[in-house]
């Protein structure tokens, strides 16, 4: 009896102390695929270096990530620091949910140690700095290596070089009249964006603002069509492909070409060894675009202490653990100390990712984007592939949304 | 000098008072709960359908009348997801009643295994319905799924069917699943009717000679009326508005092939933002789903009297 007397005050105790110890909590909010990554780790690393500041860290599941980030800021209960995406910069601006962090980036030392130009990169549109990148990457083609020796064929580097080696590759290989290999695996659901802007936005004149609509810009999204439809490259289930199937497809030797990033690539190894390789995506109607994958931190207008908020995501961008942060995610650390030591991934996908770099574009900075990417894109294209549509009245659509 | 005693009348009436105020004061912490989480959001989702409001401009409430039913109506996708919500709606419950009532017929026989049968037929129903969009999906897998498998080689098709990317046949496959998920409902509430009904009539009727089809159309029918109409009022409701299979599955894709006006009015109002024209889909649908109820229950009272 005496014990537990003892147990329960000296628990009591122990709880009041802790809580009176920590000054100031950061509510953060992260979306890692991951479930057992190293987040409890970095916390408790950044609560060691900072006592009186508690950090709680929240994994929110990545497919409704900004519906819940955009209900909490409404509902008032916004987390203090999230990891945002640029597509939504524009509409947390106009929601006034985030916290301009110039004055903390002008006093902090690591500013100048994150990789040149990517602060300026993520700058907001009215002018103001509200993210800090955490993280980055650039989205290349995969091939099988394998097969494409095999077959004796070259990597493609145009988009006509794409469209003869995606249907020599396209195969039945043991003769059951059934095709086992694809040439390409397509996410034609949503983030697919990314794979129709390769065959579409490198063109001449043509991006999503502006082009569109134009011959270039019709002759891409036809050039998608005609890959599923005439050609049969890709697989029968494009339409609704979303990354765990083209990632799974890809590992399971059903699609010989897709593109991602590099946060694939060790699976990727893991499942095909010397098999698989990368390179910069092919260069379609005389320019080449891929997509710049990027990733920051920010500090919410409501954050209860916002120096508190600063102190933690500049701890994620900065030396040593930026690079814990990056092996969770798989991408590449935009803190130029942990890039150069950086060996999570084997050498040919971060020379694919630097190669891909200098074609890599953002999507526009518009309040538009959102809807492009969560619902216009997906069933427009997905429209287009079964036929409901033609490629003029997808790329129309588009642009109606972004003119809006 | 007064005393405490009081007037019988006077304690009659108050005894008369407080049984007439205790049920009501009994349920009202049960009616504010309702209130609170079922009224007010009805009452506020159609006050946001009369605004144009948009999750995003949060300072925009503005008022904008019937604008945004307007828009709905001339909205292509509104009709072509009101079109899907019919088939849905005509092909699922009717699916689900007929497998129920065979499935509650063979579990009302006698068999050494029957309560391992009824503990087992409820697994579909009892299942979250996202492990069974996720299931289903894996089964409907054009490059690995086990329905393409078994058909090719029944022979019965010679390439892989895209069942959940063919715009043809996504929202049937999708209907085949919610028909396996629900129709446990139908046979367990058919099986509790089936035992109501008294062993005798079943005897009266087999001395005068009535075949098995007779006793089932003068006897079974009649006795489990009552059960299915509630089932079925009950079932319709919840298909009408479930659209958590569906966008597991295909989240209403490809293009629109699978849209029910449910899911539109989430995806207008989670994934949009836009909650006002979503809350007036909303809006509409309810009030459609209650012209069909209250035809239903005028026809089937009518039938049963």
């Amino acid at each position: 009896m005496k014990t537990s007397k003892f147990l329960g005050i000296a628990s009591a105790l122990a709880l009041l102390s802790s809580a009176a110890y920590a000054d100031s909590t950061v509510r953060f909010w992260y979306h890692f695929d991951n479930a057992d990554n190293p987040m409890d780790e970095i916390v408790a690393k950044f609560e060691a270096e900072n006592p009186g500041i508690k950090v709680e860290a929240e994994n929110i599941p990545w497919n409704s990530y900004y519906d819940q980030l955009y209900t909490s800021i409404v509902g008032g209960n916004a987390p203090d620091a999230a990891m945002v995406k640029l597509f939504a910069q524009p509409r947390l601006i106009e929601l006034g949910a985030l916290q301009p962090i110039d004055d903390y980036l002008a006093n902090w030392d690591g500013a100048a140690n994150i990789e040149d130009g990517l602060i300026d990169l993520v700058k907001g549109g009215d002018g103001a700095q509200y993210y800090l990148p955490v993280q980055y990457v650039a989205l290349y083609l995969y091939y099988r290596a394998d097969m494409l020796a095999e077959l004796d064929l070259d990597v493609p580097t145009t988009c006509e070089e794409f469209r003869d080696v995606a249907k020599a590759l396209t195969r039945d290989t043991d003769g059951d009249g059934q095709t086992d290999v694809y040439g390409f695996g397509f996410r034609g659901a949503k983030g697919g964006h990314d794979h129709w802007g390769t065959f579409v936005l490198g063109a001449e004149g043509v991006s999503l603002t502006d082009g569109l609509t134009s011959e270039a810009g019709i002759a891409g999204t036809q050039f998608v069509a005609d890959l599923f439809q005439k050609d049969k490259v890709f697989p029968l289930s494009a339409p609704n492909d979303g990354f765990q199937e083209i990632i799974g497809a890809f590992k399971a030797g059903r699609t010989a070409m897709t593109i991602h990033h590099i946060g694939s690539a060790n699976g990727m190894v893991e499942a095909l060894g010397d098999k698989v390789s990368a390179a910069p995506v092919p260069v379609c109607g005389g320019g080449s675009w891929t997509a710049f994958g990027d990733e920051s931190t920010a500090v919410f207008a409501n954050a209860e202490d916002p120096d508190a908020a600063f102190k933690w995501i500049s701890f994620l961008s900065s030396e040593g653990n930026n690079t814990k942060f990056n092996e969770a995610t798989g991408q590449l650390p935009v803190v130029k100390a942990d890039a150069a030591n950086w060996t999570l991934h084997p050498a040919r996908f971060v020379e694919a990712t630097q190669n891909s770099v200098a074609a890599a574009q953002l999507l526009p900075s518009s309040s538009a984007t959102s809807d492009f990417v969560n619902t216009v894109w997906p069933t427009n294209m997905q429209r287009v592939l079964i036929g409901e549509i033609s490629a003029e009245e997808m790329n129309a659509n588009i642009d109606a949304l972004f003119s809006e | 000098m007064t005393t405490a005693t009081t007037d019988p009348s006077t304690s009659a009436r108050r005894s008369v008072i407080g049984r007439r105020v205790l049920p009501y004061a009994m349920l009202s912490p049960a009616v504010l709960v309702t209130l609170a989480i079922v009224f007010f959001p009805m009452v506020q989702t159609a006050w946001m359908s009369l605004h144009e409001y948009v999750l995003f401009r949060p300072k925009d409430f503005n008022w904008v009348g019937l604008g945004n039913f307007k828009a709905a109506l001339a909205d292509e996708v509104f009709w072509i997801s009101l079109r899907h919500t019919a088939i849905w709606m005509l092909t699922t419950i009717p699916a689900q009643l007929f497998l129920g009532l065979v499935t509650a017929l063979l579990l009302n026989q006698d068999f050494w295994w029957r309560p391992i049968a009824r503990a087992l037929i409820i697994i579909p129903w009892a299942l979250p319905s996202v492990v069974i969009a996720l299931m289903w999906s894996w089964i409907y897998d054009s490059n690995y799924g086990v329905a393409n498998e078994f058909l090719l080689r029944l022979g019965v098709i010679q390439q892989a069917v895209p069942w959940l990317a063919n715009p043809d046949t996504a929202l049937a496959s999708i209907i085949l699943t919610l028909t396996w998920q629900g129709f446990p409902f139908f046979a367990v509430m058919i099986l509790a009717g089936l035992q109501s009904i008294p062993a005798s009539y079943y005897e009266a009727a087999s001395i005068d000679g009535a075949s098995a089809w007779r006793q089932f159309w003068h006897i079974t029918l009649p006795g489990i009326a009552g059960v299915m109409m509630t089932a079925v009022l009950l079932r319709m409701i919840w298909v009408a508005n479930s659209f958590d299979v569906i966008f597991v599955m295909t989240g209403g894709g490809p293009g629109y092939a699978t849209h029910t006006l449910p899911l539109y009015a989430f995806i207008k109002a989670r994934t949009n933002l836009d909650f006002g024209y979503g809350s007036s889909i909303a809006v509409l649908f309810t009030i459609m789903l209650m012209v069909v109820v209250v035809f239903y229950l005028r026809r089937t009272r009518k039938a049963m009297d």
